[in-house]
């Protein structure tokens, strides 16, 4: 017979009387660690902290259906032979509130400093490979990308894993399906296969063998081992022939407008469940909770949920209105574009979802029913790539030592107001000064989180570098762009950035330049602008079309009458409707090339305003020579952290915030068209 | 340079009759004047008969519309090549808007009834000019669409 054996376990595998756990748990408490582990609470098996081993749920079983869960009573002394309960390590390891910044104000001056990040040292007993894997995958999206969530980080770090071997598993698991259970491989300190007497124990890094050497087990005999093989063959057994996945991430890319998901969505409450149990989710929003007289703030992340209505909220409305749109996000996103992100399937197959779905909505039917998956037998079954640790760590579920965060992605600095100007009845640009290399090294396109204590960060594109600082245009539309708006002179605000990926200057070289701008869209393009004057020579035409709402609403007014003075770009401006006194042209801003005779093929054009207007624009254009690889936009979603760590500027497999904001229509696809994704 | 030729150039040189066979444009010539508008004038009065139909030569015309205990609104502008006055094609042959110079302007005018009367007995003709005619309606009709959309506009309120 097979053995359960596992190819990072390190050392002989030792036996440890079922009596004898409290020692395993001893030497954890006297590492310093808290012990958090299954327990029974409000008719579940949840994890909380235990003191001994009484506390674990002996002789407790879990049985589960779609929105259905039932703790059974078996009447034997095990103590892990139950499926995963509505918790997963997340709760531990990613928080449902973490402090990450405290902002404070002196007078006109304000500091930002990173919230403190130290956790207990903490054990984690009974994590099943379902989580082990959802370990890994939020391993891999909160530690291993440009940048790092260092509450995530410290807390991994401080987290001993003790794994233990399904058992029985549920209705509900598909873990075989998913490639991720129900063995054990990797990604644990020490991991327990729990038999009548006693467990089999494993070790599956330096600090796990250290703690079981410490406790001088004897070594598991053959039978044991046997026995130990054999109850994992059982969980797999149990859950009959896994689903075949392949098609998934295909069929669902494939399938936005497939009917199923108005079906699913009527059955939808919305209600969030799934994502707040998912081991994997990682959405966040941020909150600031102020004292009273705003003079210190703190900056939360909270766990949020795609399924809220003001989850994808930018000015205006929501670009997920529907609550077609969210479950087509949140399903996409786990099965589908999380390949795209992350190399990696998001869903583990732990079966949460499906349990604590209050209208019972099985994951499994819907991907049958929209990509085509079915219950076909799997040759080889794929594994989750766990993530890979750069060094040996002390622990096994220690994150990878990757880089420290870089300070402008992380952190604000503190900038100064050298001056303001009043751009329209509700607009100003600031005209701020810093030092800091990294805010003066941006790229025209690229924006930066704007922030004040008490307040939310506003993400601000840089509408001009200077040798000595940059400027922001801001319209006051909420309490935070009202207040950055209503800065004066001498004060001071927090910039974190330049973030995102900016407008490719490059591709102007050898070319001519068609630049559209609808209303305060022309504050990111005019970085642009001034390239193409610095850069005159290496350009062919440049074409500058401005659009606004009405001639009061126009930007950089004396700026735009000296570009047309100038003559070194033909300048074409029009307002959506006008007063007798207004003799410029009025109507939107395509009728100011649509009948135009220039040859766009060797143009590229770079465009910002509402969606509707680039998408109309985009379209003449493309009627003039200008391919879909030669047409830029730069896209508003709802922009959080800036870095690709809140979830919630996703469109499709993109995350507009650090995959864009500026793309290409040929890099967006029907992303750029397609309502609500 | 004969009337005729000046004017069949002027139309040759915008989008509206650049595309013409020359020997519909040339006809479109022959019923055809070119007219100067000073800055100030009045085209068309917004209710009233249209008599005339035009293709803009060079200036710029705002249509307007009267709204009334408010200033008069411009909702678009007319450039070289678009053509105005179409309500002198279809009935009831009378103006949907103001239209006034805005500056000094050349217009290529043809007489309504005339005009008309021409299209009626040469379908050749009729179809080079209405296609035209259809075509920069429709895009008016478009680009008022996403004008009615007020996409500048401001949110009441913005989450930040």
């Amino acid at each position: 017979m097979t053995q359960p054996v596992s190819p990072v376990a390190q050392g002989p595998i030792r036996w440890l009387p079922l009596d004898d756990l409290d020692r395993l748990l001893d030497a954890l408490r006297a590492d310093g660690r808290t012990i958090v582990g299954p327990v029974v609470s409000d008719d579940a098996i949840v994890l909380d902290e235990i003191a001994s081993a009484g506390d674990l749920p002996a002789g407790r079983g879990a049985e589960a259906g779609p929105g259905r869960y039932r703790l059974t009573d078996r009447g034997d002394a095990k103590r892990f032979d139950h499926a995963v309960g509505p918790m997963s390590p997340k709760r531990w390891t990613f928080p449902p509130r973490a402090p990450i910044r405290v902002a404070r104000r002196t007078g006109a001056g304000v500091r930002f400093a990173s919230a403190d990040a130290r956790p207990a040292p903490l054990a984690l007993i009974g994590v099943r490979a379902c989580e082990l894997a959802a370990l890994g995958i939020q391993d891999h999206v909160l530690l291993d990308g440009q940048a790092i969530d260092g509450d995530y980080r410290a807390r991994r770090a401080a987290t001993f894993v003790v794994a233990v071997e399904c058992a029985t598993p549920t209705s509900t698991c598909f873990c075989t399906s998913m490639g991720t259970g129900p063995e054990v491989r990797s990604g644990f300190d020490v991991a327990l296969t729990e038999l009548d007497e006693g467990y089999v124990v494993r070790t599956g890094s330096p600090a796990g063998s250290a703690l079981i050497d410490s406790l001088d087990l004897p070594v598991a005999d053959p039978s044991a081992l046997d026995a130990a093989a054999a109850v994992v063959a059982g969980a797999r057994a149990a859950m009959g022939t896994p689903l075949d996945m392949t098609n998934a991430h295909a069929g669902l890319a494939a399938a936005p407008e497939h009917p199923g998901w108005a079906a699913v969505a009527e059955r939808c409450l919305g209600c969030t469940n799934c994502t707040l149990v998912c081991p994997t989710c990682f959405c966040t929003s941020v909150v600031q909770k102020s004292d009273l007289d705003g003079t210190t703030s703190t900056e939360e992340r909270t766990w949020d949920s795609c399924f809220t209505d003001g989850f994808a909220k930018v000015a205006g409305g929501s670009f997920r209105p529907h609550g077609t749109d969210r479950y087509r996000q949140w399903l996409t996103h786990k099965f589908s574009s999380w390949w795209d992100q992350f190399g990696s399937s998001g869903c583990v197959g732990c079966g949460r979802c499906i349990a604590w779905c209050p209208v019972g909505i099985d994951v499994r039917e819907e991907l049958a029913v929209i990509a085509g998956v079915g219950p076909v037998p799997m040759p080889q079954l794929r594994t989750i790539a766990l993530a890979a640790p750069a060094s040996a760590p002390a622990t096994a579920s220690a994150p990878a030592t990757a880089s420290a965060p870089a300070p402008a992605l992380g952190g604000y600095v503190t900038v100064h107001v050298d001056g303001m100007t009043r751009e329209t009845a509700d607009t100003v640009t600031l005209h701020l000064r810093t030092t800091d290399r990294r805010l003066l090294g941006g790229r025209p396109g690229q924006f930066v989180m704007a922030a004040l204590p008490a307040l939310s960060a506003a993400p601000i594109s840089i509408s001009r570098f200077r040798r000595d600082g940059l400027d922001l245009t801001i319209r006051a539309a909420g309490p935070a762009t009202r207040a950055l708006t209503g800065l004066e002179r001498g004060e001071t605000l927090g910039l974190r950035g330049p973030l995102g990926r900016g407008w490719p200057v490059e591709e102007m070289t050898g070319r001519d330049v068609v630049i559209v701008a609808g209303g305060i869209g022309l504050a990111p393009l005019r970085p642009l602008i001034d390239i193409c004057l610095a850069a005159r020579d290496t350009i062919g035409t440049v074409r500058l079309y401005l659009g606004t709402r009405t001639p009061a609403d126009r930007l950089f007014v004396s700026e735009v009458g000296a570009l047309v003075a100038g003559g070194q770009m033909d300048v074409r401006e029009t307002v959506d409707r006008a007063g007798p006194d207004w003799l410029g042209r009025v109507g939107i801003v395509t009728q100011l090339f649509d009948r135009a005779t220039w040859d766009g093929r060797n143009a590229v054009a770079f465009i910002c305003g509402p969606e509707r207007m680039m998408q109309a624009t985009s379209e003449v254009l493309f009627g003039r020579g200008i391919d879909l690889d030669r047409t830029w936009v730069t896209l508003e979603r709802n922009m959080s952290c800036g870095v690709g760590l809140c979830g919630h500027c996703q469109l499709g497999r993109f995350f507009v915030c650090k995959d864009g904001p500026v793309f290409s229509l040929a890099e967006l696809g029907p992303a750029f068209t397609m309502e609500g994704l | 340079m004969s009337r005729d030729t000046g004017i069949d150039a002027a139309l040759a040189s915008g989008w509206f009759g650049a595309g013409l066979p020359d020997a519909t444009r040339a006809r479109l010539a022959a019923l055809a004047e070119l007219t100067s508008v000073a800055t100030g004038a009045v085209v068309l009065r917004e209710g009233a008969e249209v008599d005339s139909f035009g293709v803009v030569v060079d200036g710029r015309l705002a249509i307007r519309l009267a709204v009334p205990g408010r200033t008069a609104v411009t909702v678009l502008t007319v450039e070289p090549g678009d053509c105005i006055g179409w309500s002198a094609l279809v009935p009831p042959h009378r103006a949907t808007s103001t239209v006034i110079a805005t500056e000094p302007t050349t217009v290529v005018t043809f007489d309504g009834p005339a005009l008309r009367t021409a299209i009626d007995a040469d379908p050749v003709l009729a179809a080079a000019v209405l296609w035209r005619v259809l075509e920069a309606v429709s895009r008016r009709l478009t680009a008022t669409r996403t004008q009615l959309l007020d996409l500048f506009a401001r949110a009441d309120q913005e989450p930040w």
